[in-house]
């Protein structure tokens, strides 16, 4: 019984980290269909702002996790960034496809300028000691507070989006400029502000998102947003790439999937179940568990 | 117009490559020793190309200042494989193509595997510092090495734990790496040679893997109190270590050289004490006080600032097995420097030891059994015994 919470535990702890990182894929996808695969790398840049900035901050006397005020600051900044200097520019040219590509050459793109930066470096950097350590002890297993948090943190940020996105002016412009640009346009909705905005709503996500995965796991490298991006974009087309609470279930239940079958089934197969479960889930349901099937707009 | 534009660019291309050609040749006809030395001085594994390099850079630094090899001065040519085996191919096809024959290289086995075959083909020299893996060095080939074989380390770590009283251990090792996997098999055999009952064994899908809670849940439930977990530095300092005392392991927990500067990568304010009863076996232990040792790690540090990891020592033991084999040899000639280094009474006194070669071309050496130490808020290492033999 001890093994099953234990399982649970680190379940949990992964999904969560899972579930923030998937909300800023399924944001921007919402919004634009596009996926921005460079959003794991936007944790990058929070995990790497925050290791700069948590030294400054504690010698201000403030916790640690204070940092992460700096990281959503810049990776903000970046996320704009990267909309205006490369997406914009091919989404106005291209199609789809050439903006997908673009994706994909700005998440190596942002790999490899890391590495090249002298402060940054090839090195991998160790995180010192985010929030207190200590827990809730269940018989003789402990959930972490780090979990916890990270839990209630994904579970606010779920309800914030999902409520400014349905009751507020610019997240009803969000949602126009998702179904029909032109006719967004067309209701006086300023389109490519609207769009600047998303993300950076949706890059500020990734820093909350660096801050909980290095409070766990303290390791900051710059290739860190490959897999973790990886995964949590599966957790977003698992629960309904699109749907902000759908990211949330996905992203636990990914890291249920793979804590349980470290666990239980064989600990060198966890990655290859949680791609199994994707094609199988997709064959299913191909819109996602929570996602509906809408028939090809004319 | 247009076609004037384009003669005048075909024209500047010309005199570029002219430069470059005439760069090249001057280049050659320098009458230097080329050493070329091929670490992942960029990536995950960092730490150990910059030990590497700044060994062989200490190194050649000395030979030059002493006359050099054969009244001739050396020169490394740096190449980063980033611990990428494809990028270590290209490095080392790169110094082929600049006329290397000597190779130093590569720091992991993963990497050093990649270039053998096309290192015996093109009959060149291979000399890798500390790729441990046995599938590494065979009989009439151009690979050496200057550290043990996994088969050694590995069964040094089943003998600590026979002698220290264990008869029931468990592994948690990476079913994806060649070292990880060589350590585990090396292990696992030696344990079966001693009488010690594998009572659990537990394997993650690669080096990216950022949660080992349940492996050693799995670990406390075997109810082992040793486990041998032959993992790089980037995952013992955050992840392994701190998530293992977490999910209630209190045990010994065992690697091997690749625990080394793990203390750099430690999470600062957190109880530290998690990394007592760690032990690791490595190729040396710059606190040794025989001569040789000493007047290493003081030349590193007056020159770098900093004591030298076993991958700046036997990186400094490469360069210098390969002057003692161009000597002996009376040439740089690949072949000649590969007959040299396959002879076997040649002796080497080296900082990780004095030592021959065998006939697959690995060192026959002693390894140092080191432990981790922490007063909770750092770690510091301490050598615990130094074993030549198997028993």
């Amino acid at each position: 019984m001890n093994t099953f919470f234990q399982t649970l535990i680190v379940g949990l702890r992964l999904g969560s980290i899972y579930a923030l990182v998937a909300l800023g894929y399924t944001m921007v996808y919402g919004i634009i269909r596009l996926i921005n695969f460079a959003h794991g790398d936007f944790i990058m840049v929070g995990g790497y702002t925050m290791i700069f900035v948590i030294p400054v901050v504690l010698r201000l006397g403030l916790p640690a996790w204070a940092a992460v005020l700096a990281a959503i600051v810049v990776c903000a900044l970046v996320g704009m960034g990267t909309e205006l200097v490369a997406y914009r520019p091919v989404r106005k040219k291209g199609t789809n496809m050439t903006a997908l590509i673009t994706a994909i050459a700005m998440s190596l793109f942002l790999e490899n300028l890391a590495q090249a930066i002298p402060a940054i470096g090839p090195n991998p950097k160790v995180a010192s000691q985010i929030f207190k350590a200590g827990g809730i002890h269940i018989g003789t297993v402990t959930m972490e507070y780090t979990t916890i948090i990270t839990l209630v943190i994904s579970a606010v940020v779920m309800i914030v989006l999902f409520t400014f996105t349905q009751k507020t002016r610019l997240g009803r412009a969000m949602r126009c400029v998702s179904e029909d640009k032109a006719a967004a346009t067309l209701m006086g909705i300023n389109v490519n502000s609207t769009i600047l905005l998303t993300f950076g709503i949706g890059s500020g996500l990734a820093a909350v998102a660096a801050l909980m995965y290095m409070a766990q796991y303290p390791k900051v490298y710059t290739t860190m947003g490959a897999l973790l991006g990886l995964k949590a974009f599966v957790s977003a087309v698992l629960g309904g790439i699109g749907i902000i609470p759908g990211a949330v279930l996905g992203g636990i239940v990914i890291g249920l999937v793979e804590s349980f079958t470290t666990a239980y089934i064989s600990s060198s197969m966890a990655d290859t179940f949680v791609f199994l479960i994707l094609i199988i889930v997709l064959i299913l349901k191909p819109a996602g568990i929570m996602g509906k099937n809408i028939g090809e707009k004319v | 117009m247009k076609t004037s534009r384009f003669f005048s660019i075909l024209l500047v291309l010309c005199m570029v490559f002219c430069i470059a050609a005439a760069g090249g040749s001057a280049f050659a006809a320098d009458d230097q020793i080329i050493i070329g030395l091929i670490s992942p001085n960029t990536g995950a594994l960092a730490a150990y190309g910059t030990g590497i390099v700044t060994g062989a850079d200490l190194a050649v630094e000395e030979i030059n200042a002493a006359g050099g090899i054969l009244g001739r001065q050396v020169q490394l040519i740096k190449t980063d494989d980033q611990s990428d085996p494809t990028e270590c191919l290209n490095a080392f096809n790169s110094l082929v193509a600049k006329g290397v024959g000597l190779i130093i290289g590569s720091a992991t086995s993963g990497c050093t595997s990649a270039i053998t075959d096309a290192a015996n083909e093109e009959e060149v020299c291979i000399l890798s510092p500390t790729a441990t893996a046995d599938s590494i060095t065979t009989e009439d080939d151009f690979i050496f090495r200057a550290c043990y074989a996994d088969s050694f380390q590995g069964a040094i770590a089943a003998a600590y734990a026979k002698q220290a009283g264990f008869d029931k251990v468990g592994v948690v090792y990476c079913a994806a790496d060649v070292y990880s996997k060589g350590l585990f098999d090396s292990f696992s055999k030696a344990c079966a040679e001693y009488g010690i009952e594998l009572a659990a064994e537990q394997s993650s899908a690669s080096l990216d893997v950022q949660d080992y809670t349940n492996q050693f849940t799995a670990m406390v439930n075997a109810g082992v109190e040793f486990v041998y977990a032959p993992y790089y530095y980037d995952v013992i300092g955050p992840y392994v270590v701190p998530q293992a005392r977490a999910a209630g392991y209190s045990g010994i927990i065992m690697g091997a050289d690749g625990y080394d500067t793990t203390p750099d990568y430690v999470v600062a304010g957190a109880d530290l004490t998690a990394f007592n009863d760690v032990y690791w076996t490595n190729h040396y232990d710059p606190s040794d006080t025989s001569e040789k040792v000493s007047s290493f790690v003081q030349a590193y540090e007056a020159k770098y600032g900093s004591i030298p990891s076993a991958f700046g020592a036997t990186g400094y033991d490469c360069v210098y097995m390969y002057k003692q084999a161009i000597e002996a040899a009376g040439s740089e000639d690949s072949v000649a420097v590969r007959d040299a280094l396959a002879d076997r009474s040649a002796v080497y006194e080296c900082v990780t030891g004095t030592f021959s070669l065998d006939e697959s071309g690995t060192p026959l050496k002693g390894a140092a059994i080191i432990s981790f130490q922490s007063d909770g808020s750092t770690v510091t290492s301490k050598l615990v015994d130094v074993v030549t033999q198997l028993p």
